[in-house]
């Protein structure tokens, strides 16, 4: 494969950098704008998977609220996010929870836990 | 009843400042929320990237807000939910309702203004059309889908790239809404960039600059929005317009501080922020009302709410305690070149200064901001009207000035 410039912005902190990438498909050739080495494992990440953390809600019954807040506790591939929405989908939880609490493990395999982000007492 | 600090509103600002204002010895300190629990508007922002700076942690908002109601329930400050604060006194008495105490006065040594912000909505901007429904300020529709579980539309449209407009085309689009495009009647967007990325770009989500919404067709419900190209001066191009249908429009048009107590209290407010003209303590014009947070002005990090919260608390104490001297005549900060807007905009010879400057027209390169007096210079590799710049001067370099300081940003 013959070498293609790709331009990134990093979305690990707020700064944003934006990195220009020279890569034969797998390999890097050159990088340019990473300011920290984060951005240099973002970019080299993003060229093979990209990853994200989803943030979603999922039901619950007997709390105050209709829907507790969730996400998955480390990066899971982006492409994965249509099916692991369509699995939460499926799921009521019961109050109370505590923040932290694993929701569903090991979700699609990837490694994750989906977790509750605040805790919800049963009203 | 009696108080030593009156903090209201207990979001990111009030939070933080009711736990410094008793870590800095005020010993009766009372919080006052008008909702049924604590934590402001984190509680719907339950997406990540809070606290990277503060904490060092990528926080959800709700995660953010209980870290922050955990460290205060392990202090004796009193917190007041339910409680409506409906009038201010300049002499710091504070009129508040609630279904437990009904009427109570509270007479404060020292208060904190935590009041946070509210969303402009379709009047502020006024759109033409008809009046159907599906119209939503973006950060209603955020409680909506987050909080009480409900889809506010299936095909939407969002103007405005402010950051909630932006994170709401992502949550719209994962619970299985179509977002058509997000339109934004500048020629920059305005939210961050990383927001641009993880919630447009990652979901193919166009962005429209220098584009607005002209009209809105419907009855009963949102069937179409007219949009339309602007130009230089930001009026719709004849010829330029687009029907686009859909269910739902959300705004995301900016934020604008809500100050209704500030004026019964007769606070001077800043025709630039909309929110109090404050000192570098977080004091306002009115002797012990101190404000801090997006009541301030609107910024872009809860990180940098939590510090002027942190700010606010500490001085708020001294107060209080009647330590915070004003021996002084305070100086005013002022915006000079490529500045929009400025925060504090008094220093009062009492801390260290902390200035949060927002650009009027972005810079691609290298900048200098001076601060001058005292003459400081200080390096930032962009300025961009979307993304605060934050630099510090310490007080040991503005003890000696006597005329305003001004604040300028150049292209190096």
């Amino acid at each position: 494969m013959t070498a293609q410039q790709q331009h990134f912005v990093c979305v690990v902190c707020p700064i944003g950098c934006e990195i220009d990438v020279v890569h034969d498909g797998n390999r890097i050739i050159s990088m340019e704008g990473s300011k920290c080495e984060r951005s240099e494992e973002f970019v080299t990440q993003e060229l093979v998977e990209p990853m994200r953390i989803l943030t979603t809600t999922v039901r619950i019954e007997g709390a105050r609220w209709a829907v507790v807040p969730v996400r998955t506790d480390k990066s899971v591939p982006r492409r994965l996010f249509p099916r692991i929405m369509r699995q939460l989908r499926g799921i009521t939880l019961q109050a109370p929870i505590n923040m932290l609490d694993v929701v569903v493990s090991d979700v699609l395999g990837t490694g994750a836990d989906v977790i509750a982000t605040r805790t919800m007492t049963r009203e | 009843m009696e108080a030593d600090v009156a903090v209201i509103g207990s979001g990111p600002a009030g939070l933080t400042a009711a736990i410094h204002a008793r870590r800095s010895g005020a010993s009766r300190v009372v919080l006052l929320e008008r909702e049924e629990e604590l934590g402001g508007i984190l509680k719907q922002c339950i997406h990540n990237g809070f606290g990277l700076e503060q904490f060092k942690q990528d926080y959800t908002g709700p995660e953010y807000a209980e870290r922050l109601i955990n460290e205060l329930q392990h202090t004796d400050v009193q917190c007041l939910l339910n409680t409506l604060v409906t009038d201010l006194s300049p002499d710091r008495i504070i009129t508040t309702l609630s279904p437990q105490h009904g009427a109570l006065q509270i007479k404060a040594r020292s208060i904190v203004l935590a009041m946070g912000c509210r969303e402009r909505t379709r009047g502020s901007i006024g759109i033409p059309g008809t009046r159907p429904a599906g119209i939503f300020a973006a950060g209603v529709a955020q409680r909506f889908v987050n909080i009480d579980g409900y889809l506010p539309g299936r095909q939407a449209v969002i103007l405005g790239s402010g950051d909630i407009g932006l994170i709401m085309a992502r949550r719209l689009t994962l619970e299985g809404a179509s977002v058509i495009g997000v339109y934004e009647i500048m020629s920059y967007p305005g939210g961050l960039k990383r927001n641009i990325v993880q919630c447009l770009n990652d979901f193919g989500i166009p962005l429209h600059l220098s584009h607005t919404v002209t009209d809105i067709r419907g009855r009963e419900r949102v069937e179409a929005v007219v949009v339309s190209r602007v130009d230089d001066a930001l009026n719709p191009v004849p010829g330029s317009q687009q029907v686009i249908q859909c269910d739902t429009l959300l705004l995301s048009v900016g934020l604008i501080p809500e100050n209704e107590l500030s004026r019964k209290a007769g606070i001077e407010l800043s025709p630039d922020t909309g929110g109090p003209l404050t000192r570098e303590t977080m004091e306002t014009s009115v002797p012990g009302v101190f404000a801090c947070g997006n009541v301030s002005t609107v910024f872009d990090l809860v990180d940098y709410v939590a510090q002027t919260g942190e700010a606010a608390g500490r001085c708020a104490a001294r107060y209080a305690a009647g330590d915070l001297h004003q021996s002084r005549q305070p100086v005013d900060i002022v915006a000079g070149q490529n500045v929009r807007l400025l925060f504090p905009q008094r220093y009062g010879f009492q801390d260290d200064l902390v200035l949060f400057i927002r650009a009027a027209e972005p810079v691609e390169n290298p900048v200098t901001v001076e601060v001058k007096p005292p003459g400081s210079k200080i390096t930032r590799p962009y300025a961009r009207p979307n993304e605060m710049l934050r630099v510090k001067v310490p007080m040991s370099k503005l003890t000696e000035i006597r005329q305003p300081i001004r604040v300028s940003i150049r292209e190096k």
